[in-house]
């Protein structure tokens, strides 16, 4: 057990100052309202400038892109950077599946990638949900047809957060409609800009930007497949159990954020600081909000579910870190009343609309990344061995998906 | 408090606590079965167990070798009071560390440290100040011949040859009303370092309190989940309806966090106390929360034999309350938490504000 500050030798701490004239620098203000206006996680100039440090890919070896960082230098890069508020959303979807893509992929391709990837000029978005199979993900039904040397796609995806910003895209296909459900996909990383991709805006209440995406008569080589023909969720079961945080043990001497939730818990700082600060904001006749303790009983409790969040492990504290959010994000709005209303961006908004940006973007924590009930799923059965409940679906795909993917399919050229 | 500062996050025990926890887990196995919980009721106190985990050293460990102890640390008595948790165990153990250690903290004379060392008396902590109230429910206080206490400033030892008569009571701990004002009183010290001393003791009290609640509903979850694997309804079992799992789930959720948020809570406390006092009230009321709520769903789980005196289960819901609420009601550690925070933040919020970050 040890929660000491980890000392830093003069190498490190000349890095950390480093990051931070980085930061100074790069994540400006402006950086900041691009966000706020296009919620598409992602700055372009910015990336590109971590891609020069090769902190994009900040603990690959230099020969690789990478800046061969070592593990305290990779997290106080990550620190530094969730304190300026980075928009890092296509970093992270990059970052989660190009160790698959590589473990996978044709050598030659994985070359090229890697090299783009690590300068930042390739990043690579999440295509796994379908219209009609969000949690089910082993239910997708974009389908891929072999043709010689080719794969020919049709379908859509949705919520494709970054796509509009990626050059690949992590594909989840069926391959086959007979096999059982997870013996039927095939992995793909397609080339974003290919004929027959369409890419179309979603937006969110919490400000973020997703898509839909289709596909017709999509055309890729067969070198952009990973993994083995109906093999797809060997594969995809690395990133997932990654996202998933499945196995991570609670490991010595380590500074990692023990939660999956960690991400959530750093929004909940955010408006529990905002929340404070007004909390300490005398009023004209000097009485501040603090001094009265149903005041210090509400923050007290918010400030209990970030603690028991950030001290929530793996999976388990990616449930608790998002209800935290949404139950204490909620509790701030009421607390700090309208004012909490105020949008981001109006002067009056209060510590720039902190609380109320909070209490919006909180809802889509509890979906994204698995739904907080699928992570129930998970917890029932892998922490507590309870027994998993015998869905129809659960081995083969539905009925009525075969027959309504047979309708919007159109019509593919069979393999020769 | 700097948000983004580089600590370790480790959660980790190292192989001697390990040995440690195993040990005591084993012991309260073998001898703190549901059998000797329910015999030792209504009072809530196992002599021979007393003297067995005095025998063990499990009051004294945190003590320096000096004066008998094993130069165990606060964090190492977690790991015990998580045990006797778990198996109920019917000896004020908590409050004779706590004690100990306060004792030994303020200078006590050497008779007064060995008592209490070696179990031979049994000294428990006021769960208030004098000044709130010199009639105080003492828990252990039915079995204790000292109760340690804060008057004004001074810190005091109330002693009674016999202790005070037992109080029924919900948890079935052995409660007892206290004159803290009048009786035997010997003044220890005075001054802030002895409100400093009792402050600290209150706050060693409800780390150890959140870790027996960890064990505790560890083993009411326990219970139930092992209940829910085979219980069947209409042809199916019943852990595998969501109805029942996530409930089961969602205790999961609280024991772990508690369970780390108490370690982290009484690390600082340990070793850098001042930086992170808000942690010490938040953790208590957080095990006495997930405490609560997993006592009740464990024993709901069990339909109308978990509300059944037959079933285990209701050892630990009538302990889950029994137990938390004798410091006080959590609520005002919540509040508690809120205002020491406030002193830790900045005034200042910091200026950006993006979108995005999922
Ligand atoms: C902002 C945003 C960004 C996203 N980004 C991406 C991305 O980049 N790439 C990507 O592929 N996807 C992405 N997603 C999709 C996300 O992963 C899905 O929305 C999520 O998995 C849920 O799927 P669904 O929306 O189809 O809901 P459904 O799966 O239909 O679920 C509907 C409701 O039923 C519940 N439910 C479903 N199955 C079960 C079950 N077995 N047990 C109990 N309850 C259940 C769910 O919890 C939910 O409340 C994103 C979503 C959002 C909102």
């Amino acid at each position: 057990m040890d929660f000491s500050r980890v000392e830093l030798d003069e190498d490190q701490q000349r890095f950390l100052e480093e990051v931070r004239a980085f930061t100074a620098e790069h994540v400006t203000e402006e950086v900041h309202e691009h966000e706020r206006q296009t919620g598409s996680g992602f700055n372009l100039g910015v990336h590109l400038e971590l891609g020069k440090r090769g902190w994009v890919m900040p603990e690959w070896p230099v020969e690789k892109g990478g800046a061969g960082l070592d593990p305290v230098r990779a997290k106080l890069l990550d620190l530094e950077l969730h304190r300026a508020r980075l928009p890092d959303v296509t970093m992270g979807t990059t970052r989660l599946t190009i160790g698959t893509v590589e473990k996978f992929g044709d050598p030659i391709m994985v070359a090229e990638v890697v090299k783009q990837v690590a300068e930042g000029t390739a990043r690579i978005c999440l295509g796994y949900s379908e219209t009609e199979s969000g949690s089910d993900i082993a239910g997708a039904k974009t389908r891929a047809v072999q043709d010689g040397d080719e794969w020919v796609i049709n379908g859509q995806k949705i919520w494709t957060t970054g796509a509009q910003q990626c050059q690949y895209a992590f594909l989840i296909t069926r391959t086959d409609f007979d096999l059982p459900k997870h013996k039927g996909l095939t992995m793909f990383l397609l080339p974003l800009e290919v004929p027959g991709v369409e890419i179309q805006p979603i937006h969110t209440y919490g400000g973020e930007r997703t898509n839909v995406v289709y596909f017709s008569d999509v055309r890729i080589s067969d070198r952009y497949r990973l993994g083995g023909v109906n093999d797809g969720w060997s594969v995809l079961r690395g990133p997932l159990d990654d996202e998933h945080s499945i196995g991570g043990p609670e490991a010595e001497r380590s500074f990692q954020d023990i939660s999956i939730g960690s991400m959530f818990v750093h929004q909940l700082e955010r408006a529990l600081d905002a929340a404070y600060a007004w909390a300490k904001t005398p009023a004209p006749d000097g009485s501040r909000p603090i001094d009265d303790p149903l005041v210090q009983y509400r923050l007290g409790a918010v400030a209990l579910r970030l603690e028991a969040s950030i001290s929530t492990p793996g999976p388990l504290g990616r449930v608790k870190g998002s209800e935290s959010l949404v139950l204490g994000g909620a509790e701030l709005v009421d607390l700090v009343g309208p004012l909490a209303l105020i949008s981001e961006g109006h002067p009056d908004a209060h510590a720039g609309g902190e609380i109320d940006y909070s209490h919006r973007f909180a809802q889509g924590t509890a979906t994204y990344g698995g739904t907080v009930e699928v992570f129930r799923n998970i917890i029932a059965q892998h922490v507590l061995g309870l027994p998993r409940a015998n869905y129809p679906g659960h081995k083969v795909l539905s009925q009525k998906r075969r027959e309504s993917s047979a309708a919007v399919a159109s019509p593919v050229p069979q393999p020769a | 408090m700097d948000r983004f500062e580089l600590r370790y996050q480790d959660y980790s025990l190292s192989e001697d606590q390990q040995t440690v926890r195993d040990a005591f887990r084993d012991f309260f196995t073998s001898e703190s079965p549901s059998s000797r919980v329910r015999a030792a009721e209504p009072t809530g106190f196992d002599e021979r167990l007393w003297r067995q985990l005095s025998e063990m050293g499990a009051a004294s460990m945190s003590l320096p070798e000096a004066v008998g102890g094993d130069d165990a640390t606060l964090l190492d008595l977690l790991l015990v009071a998580e045990e006797l948790g778990r198996a109920l165990a019917p000896v004020p153990c908590i409050e004779q560390a706590v004690s100990a250690r306060a004792l030994h903290a303020i200078g006590a004379p050497s008779d007064l440290l060995a008592a209490a060392a070696d179990g031979s008396s049994v000294c428990a902590l006021a769960p208030e100040p004098v000044g709130r109230g010199a009639r105080q429910l003492v828990p252990g206080g039915a079995v204790a011949q000292n109760v340690l206490a804060l008057d004004g400033d001074a810190l005091v030892l109330v002693h009674s040859d016999e202790p005070p008569a037992h109080v029924p009571n919900q948890g079935r701990t052995p409660l007892a009303w206290w004159d803290l004002a009048g009786g035997q009183r010997r003044e220890l010290a005075r001054g802030a370092h002895a409100v400093e001393v009792y402050e600290r003791a209150q706050a060693e009290w409800k780390l150890l309190m959140a870790s027996a609640l960890v064990g505790l509903t560890e083993q009411a979850l326990h219970i139930a989940v092992e209940f829910a694997k085979t219980r069947e309804t209409m042809g199916v079992v019943i852990g595998s309806l969501q109805g029942v799992a996530f409930p089961l789930a969602d205790i999961a959720i609280g024991i772990a966090g508690a369970r780390n948020l108490t370690r982290r809570a009484a690390w600082y406390l340990e070793n850098e106390p001042g930086v992170r006092p808000d942690l010490v009230p938040a953790a208590y009321a957080y095990a006495a929360q997930v405490a609560t709520h997993g006592a009740t769903t464990a024993q709901h789980t069990q339909g109308g034999l978990g509300f059944t005196t037959e079933a285990d289960a209701s050892l630990y819901f009538l302990r889950a309350k029994g137990w938390s609420v004798l410091f006080g009601d959590p609520v005002k550690d919540i509040a508690a938490a809120g205002r020491l925070l406030a002193d830790e933040l900045p005034s200042q919020t910091a200026p950006v504000l993006a979108a995005a970050t999922g």
